[in-house]
Formats: C-alpha cells, sequence, structure tokens
C-alpha cells in the first residue's frame, strides 16, 4: 500500500493516541467501497486487479448508479464487517439518471448521522463525488489514505476495559 | 345601564380606552391605571390575556373598575375558554355590573408565555357573540334552556381593516352585526386611505347605520416602536410617510411627535361618516390618553351615574 | 394516512435497555408512506440499535419483521409462531399498530419506537401535512374541500381573524391561512355567498366520544 504523506501523519497519531483495545494498531483498515459503474476504469478486470492488490481490507461494490445505494447499505457494511464504507459518485451534474447522485448524497448523509448518534465517527461514512474523474483504483487508495487514521471499528471491536 | 350605550344612543361621539392588566396578583396596579383614565373615556376596556401571556383576568380587573366607579369593557378571548366557562363568565360579570363586553378571537398560543398549552377555541369570536345576545335577549343559554336572570351587556367586536383579505372585511362585519354585535372597535389606524375605503365599503353594505364604530388610535412612541409595529404586528399599516415622520424626529420629542399623530388622526377621522367614536389604546402608556383626548377636542367627557 | 416520526435513538435505546430479544415489528402501510416504519426503517433502525449494543458490548438479538398492517388483528396473529422466541417487541407502527399487537399479545413488553402524529397527506415527495383532525363530521362542502378545523390555528368557522397577513397566518410566516384558501376557492366556485351565513358551533362531542370512540358495523361481521 501506498500512503501519501498526510496519511503517514494521520497513522502516527493513530499509533500515539492509541485505539484503546487490545487489537494490532497496524492492522489494516477494511473499507466497503460501492460505486457508480459508470467510475472510469471500473470494470471487472479492474475490480479483479483490485481485489487482489488489498487483499481483504477493500470489498469492493459496484452499482448501475449511485442512486441505488440506500442508507442501509452503508450500515449493514459498518454492522458487518467495514471500519468505513464509502461511495463513489459521478461528478455533480453528471449523473446518467440526473438526480441519483444528488439522491445518494441524501442518503449518504442521513447514514453518516445515524452512526453519529450512536457514538461513531460520521467520517466512517463518506461519499466522493468523483469531480476529477479518477480511476478506480486511485480512488480506493485515496479512500483508504482518509480513513487510515481511524481506529477500527468498536462495532467490530468492542472496546475491553 | 352601559355609558357608552348611552353615549352612543344619544348620538354623541363616544371614547374608550385601554387597561391592561398586571401580570400579578395587585389590585393598586389597575386602580392606578383608573384614576389615569377616569374621566378621559366613557368607558375603560380590560384585555384578556393580551398576547396570550398571562395577566390578571379580565373579568376580575373590571369587577376592581366597577367598584372604583368606573364603566369597564370587559374584553374576552376565545382561545382560553370552553362554552361553559364562557357563558358562566358572561352572567358573572353581568351580576358584578359590568356591562360592556368585548367578543374576540385572542392571539394564538404560540405568542405568549405559555405555548405548550392547548388553545381551547371551542367557539369562534362571531360564534361567541351569537351565543351572548342569545343570553341576553332570548334569556337562554345556547340550546334554549332558560336563565333565571338574563345578563345586561352591550356587546362588541373587533374589526381591522387591514388584516387580509381586504375585500373580504366588510362580509366579515356584516356577520359580527347580525351575530349581534352593538359596538365595533378597530385596530388602531394609521393609513388613512384604506381605512376610507373599508368605511365606505361598510357604508355602501349599509353597516354604519346598524352598529357604532368606533375608530381605534394608538399614539407612537418612538420610531422603533413604529418600525415594530409595522414589520411586526399583522394588521397594523403604518404609511412610510409616518416612520419618516417619526425618524425625522430626535427622540427626545418622539413622544410629541406620537402625540400629534395621534390627534390629527382623530381630527381626520371625525370627518369621516359613520364613525360613532375613538377607541384609544395607549399601551403602557395610559398618561397620553388625557391629553390626545383635550387636544381632539373630546373633553369633557359626560358624567357617569352608575346605576 | 397517518404519520409519524422516529422517536430519537437515545429515547429508543434506553426502552430496549432491559431486553436481550427483540423483535422490530415494522408496518407496511401509512409509516412506510412517511418513511417512518416500513421495512427499510425497520431494517435501519434494527441495525443502528444492533451496532450501539455492540459499542458498548452488550448481548442483544434483534430481528425484523414488517406486516402489511399493524393495526389489523388478522396481519397481527400469524406472530403467534415466532413471538415466544422474543422477550420484547419494538413496534414502528402508529399509536394503532402498537396497541393491536399489545392488544394481541398482552404477556409481550412492547415499545413505541415512533412518535405518531397527524392525519395527513404526502403533499409532495418527503413533505407530509396535516389535513383532518376527525372531527367526525365532515364540513368540507361548506368550505370548498379546505378544512378550516385543521388548517386554521384557531379552528374558525367563521374566520379570517385579524392576524391574516399576505394569506399567511399569524402563529408562522410559512402557514397559509386556511380562509384565505377557503375564499380563494369559494370565489372560484362562485360560492362565496356561503360564508355570508354564520356558521354555527360545533358539536365537538363527535370527536370527543365516551371513551375512545369506535365503529361497529354487524354486515361487516362474520
Amino acid at each position: 500500500m501506498i500512503f501519501s504523506g498526510e496519511t503517514q501523519m494521520k497513522s502516527a497519531l493513530k499509533l500515539e493516541t492509541g485505539c484503546n483495545h487490545d487489537m494490532d494498531e497496524n492492522r489494516e483498515q477494511k473499507l466497503a467501497l460501492f460505486y457508480c459503474e459508470r467510475t472510469p476504469e471500473s470494470s471487472e478486470q479492474d475490480k479483479q486487479s483490485l481485489e487482489k492488490k488489498y487483499g481483504n481490507s477493500i470489498r469492493l461494490f459496484p452499482i448501475p448508479c449511485s442512486g441505488r445505494i440506500e442508507s442501509l447499505h452503508l450500515l449493514r457494511a459498518l454492522e458487518e464487517f467495514a471500519d468505513a464504507a464509502y461511495l463513489i459518485t459521478c461528478p455533480e451534474g453528471e449523473c446518467r439518471y440526473f438526480e441519483g447522485n444528488l439522491r445518494a448524497k441524501k442518503r449518504v448523509q442521513k447514514a453518516q448521522e445515524i452512526i453519529k448518534s450512536i457514538g461513531l465517527e460520521g467520517e466512517r461514512i463518506g461519499i466522493v463525488m468523483n469531480e476529477h474523474t479518477k480511476s478506480l483504483a486511485r480512488q480506493a487508495e485515496e479512500i483508504m489514505g482518509s480513513i487510515s487514521h481511524l481506529c477500527p471499528s468498536p462495532v467490530l471491536h468492542p472496546h475491553r476495559s | 345601564m352601559s355609558q357608552l350605550k348611552k353615549i352612543l344612543d344619544k348620538g354623541d361621539l363616544a371614547v374608550t380606552a385601554e387597561c391592561g392588566p398586571p401580570k400579578g396578583a395587585d389590585p393598586e396596579a389597575i386602580f392606578k391605571k383608573a384614576e389615569l383614565l377616569r374621566g378621559k373615556a366613557d368607558a375603560i376596556n380590560v384585555t384578556d390575556n393580551q398576547t396570550a401571556t398571562v395577566r390578571m383576568s379580565s373579568l376580575a380587573a373590571c369587577g376592581l373598575l366597577i367598584s372604583a366607579g368606573l364603566d369597564p369593557v370587559l374584553q374576552v378571548v376565545v382561545r382560553d375558554r370552553n362554552r361553559i366557562a364562557l357563558q358562566s363568565d358572561i352572567l358573572g360579570a353581568s351580576a358584578m355590573g359590568i356591562r360592556n363586553v368585548l367578543c374576540l378571537s385572542g392571539d394564538h398560543q404560540s405568542f405568549g408565555n405559555q405555548p405548550q398549552t392547548m388553545g381551547v377555541f371551542d367557539l369562534d369570536s362571531i360564534q361567541f357573540i351569537q351565543v351572548v345576545k342569545t343570553m341576553r335577549d332570548e334569556g337562554t343559554i345556547w340550546g334554549g334552556e332558560p336563565l333565571t336572570k338574563s345578563p345586561e351587556l352591550f356587546i362588541g367586536a373587533v374589526a381591522n381593516p387591514f388584516a387580509d383579505p381586504l375585500g373580504f372585511r366588510p362580509v366579515r362585519l356584516a356577520k359580527k352585526i347580525r351575530a349581534g354585535a352593538d359596538f365595533i372597535q378597530t385596530q388602531c389606524v394609521y393609513n388613512l386611505d384604506r381605512f376610507e375605503e373599508w368605511m365606505n365599503m361598510a357604508r355602501e353594505r349599509g353597516l354604519t347605520e346598524q352598529v357604532n364604530i368606533l375608530a381605534g388610535v394608538t399614539p407612537l412612541k418612538s420610531s422603533n416602536m413604529a418600525k415594530y409595529m409595522k414589520k411586526r404586528v399583522s394588521g397594523i399599516d403604518i404609511p412610510d410617510e409616518l416612520i419618516k415622520r417619526m425618524e425625522e424626529t430626535p427622540k427626545n420629542r418622539q413622544r410629541e411627535t406620537g402625540i400629534n399623530i395621534c390627534v390629527e388622526t382623530i381630527q381626520r377621522l371625525k370627518e369621516i361618516q359613520g364613525i360613532r367614536g375613538f377607541h384609544i389604546m395607549a399601551i403602557e402608556w395610559e398618561e397620553a390618553v388625557g391629553e390626545i383626548v383635550g387636544r381632539a377636542g373630546l373633553l369633557p367627557r359626560p358624567s357617569f351615574d352608575q346605576d | 394516512m397517518i404519520t409519524a416520526e422516529q422517536k430519537p435513538i437515545d429515547e429508543i435505546r434506553e426502552m430496549i435497555a432491559p431486553y436481550k430479544r427483540i423483535l422490530a415489528l415494522g408496518c407496511g402501510s401509512c409509516v412506510a408512506e412517511c418513511a417512518a416504519g416500513g421495512e427499510k426503517e425497520t431494517a435501519m433502525l434494527a441495525s443502528t440499535l444492533r451496532m450501539a449494543a455492540k459499542i458498548d458490548g452488550r448481548d442483544l438479538l434483534i430481528h425484523e419483521k414488517t406486516v402489511d398492517r399493524q393495526c389489523v388483528k388478522d396481519f397481527i396473529l400469524p406472530l403467534d409462531d415466532i413471538i415466544d422466541q422474543y422477550d420484547a417487541v419494538l413496534s414502528l407502527g402508529c399509536g394503532a399498530g402498537v396497541q393491536a399487537v399489545a392488544e394481541i399479545f398482552p404477556d409481550v413488553p412492547i415499545m413505541p419506537a415512533l412518535n405518531t402524529e397527524f392525519i395527513g397527506e404526502t403533499r409532495d415527495q418527503g413533505y407530509w401535512v396535516e389535513n383532518c383532525v376527525g372531527c367526525g363530521d365532515c364540513v368540507l362542502y361548506d368550505f370548498g374541500g379546505i378544512c378550516p378545523l385543521t388548517r386554521c390555528s384557531k379552528r374558525l368557522l367563521n374566520g379570517p381573524c385579524g392576524g391574516s397577513r399576505d394569506g399567511k397566518c399569524e402563529v408562522d410566516p410559512e402557514v397559509p391561512c386556511a380562509w384565505q384558501l377557503i375564499i380563494e376557492r369559494l370565489s372560484k366556485f362562485n360560492a362565496l355567498d356561503r360564508l355570508e351565513k354564520i356558521y354555527q358551533p360545533k358539536d365537538w362531542s363527535m370527536k370527543q366520544g365516551l371513551g375512545p370512540r369506535n365503529i361497529i358495523r354487524e354486515d361487516q361481521q362474520r
């Protein structure tokens, strides 16, 4: 995995502050990544090579339009296996179905509100409206970087006192 | 006998003023205001938990005014009482010697200091007028059961020539008259053109002959008050020229200008056919009433024989 | 339909605290329409509560089930097969649904996940508004299809009051003055003279009833 300077710093910070439980702090984040099929370089082949590269760290979920995402999908991902769940949409104004990505944005916000209400960090759920039309691989890398400072999810690894 | 009724029956111009009860149990507050208004008005309105704010009850305050030898106008809103309580208060009021009642909807409960209460609104103001008239003229409560003694009350209602929808206002006025209103007190007038328009519509329908219309006036205390009222209080129309006039007056002379405007307004209202008197609402400024009434040429008031 | 909104999550967590095996019961009718208690919302709430329990290190089993209509006995009875697995029911039905279930399973603790609000319509996507108070004596014809009891803040039958400004109610500049609407509507039908007559006081006993109101139809009984 390749980390940027910023995320190296964030990871170092995490090591310093600690995540307050007895899991290996260098343990990889597990990301559930939902993405619109129109994301550049996101063919079945691209998906497979990403899966090979990241192993268990990323689970990829292509969807025909980001507007098909439900808040429930994001919640279930966090409940079952993910430290974070992200959604890649087409840039604003460029959804093939016009409003799909706007609807997705609202549903992501709703899911964020919900997890915050039970004490999880809002950043465990996020949306990337692919303004610069980066490839799936590139976005995956950036997102993994941006969540690396998060502790392993307390849902999956409850704190032990 | 209602002093207000006596004067209006004679065909003279009547003057009424307003007295707001205190937010407390001290009767002195009422008596003090009574002295400021004695001899300056024919009858004195006591507001009923105005702006949905808890104050000494209008009924009690009117009782105190009776004991002070004045003629009160009991204001009753339908927001706080069901038809049992309303009719009961009407009987009690008459028993205490109160001879005038003003029937209103009341400001919504969300405006006041008890916003969580339930607004009653069992009857609306027009239905309430009808109920009072039935009690007085037919000697029964609503539904027909006879009273042992009918209340004796001069019935009033409010009219707002400046509220929407403008075209419907004369219809509403007609309904109030048909329901039994003997007199009308209007919302305070600043926009004389619009008020004249409303009076014309009322006159065309013959309403000015059927009911005694008292035009409401309120002296402005300051340019801030003027601006506040224009912006925040629904049903008040203050023309920009008046706001400008207040603003151009130095702060220490604004009260004087406010009174001047009020007196000028009364002089112009006197010219309007169908106006039978004036209702002066000097909110928390009861001292001003005497000066206004005096300068408007409405003093002395006829003496009041309480019988 | 009847509208409702989910209670704050903290309130729900407090209610379910004593229980370990919960059935989250949704309803496919009104509360699904207003996105408060349908199948989707029930799944979301269950997932949220399970995550919260995990964070707390608490043992909690929550299963989800949604019935077509939680206020109809025949739709609730089939739950008999599974109800024994749970020590409490968290209902996402409206108040009627919650109580209907409680009536059928009086020995099972039941908790309301929603605050039931009003009878209303879906005026637009994501926007529900009250338009009926269930007065028991519908007068909509007299007012051109606009209910003054529901939509006038003072329930005036001989409105408008003096607080109507620019077609809005004095309580909130977003709330239309019902009487302005009534006058406009009746004008359209040339029926404005209907408002000349004094509308008589309402018989509120039709709304209050003697105890909870009910309807009995023998022609509908088994």
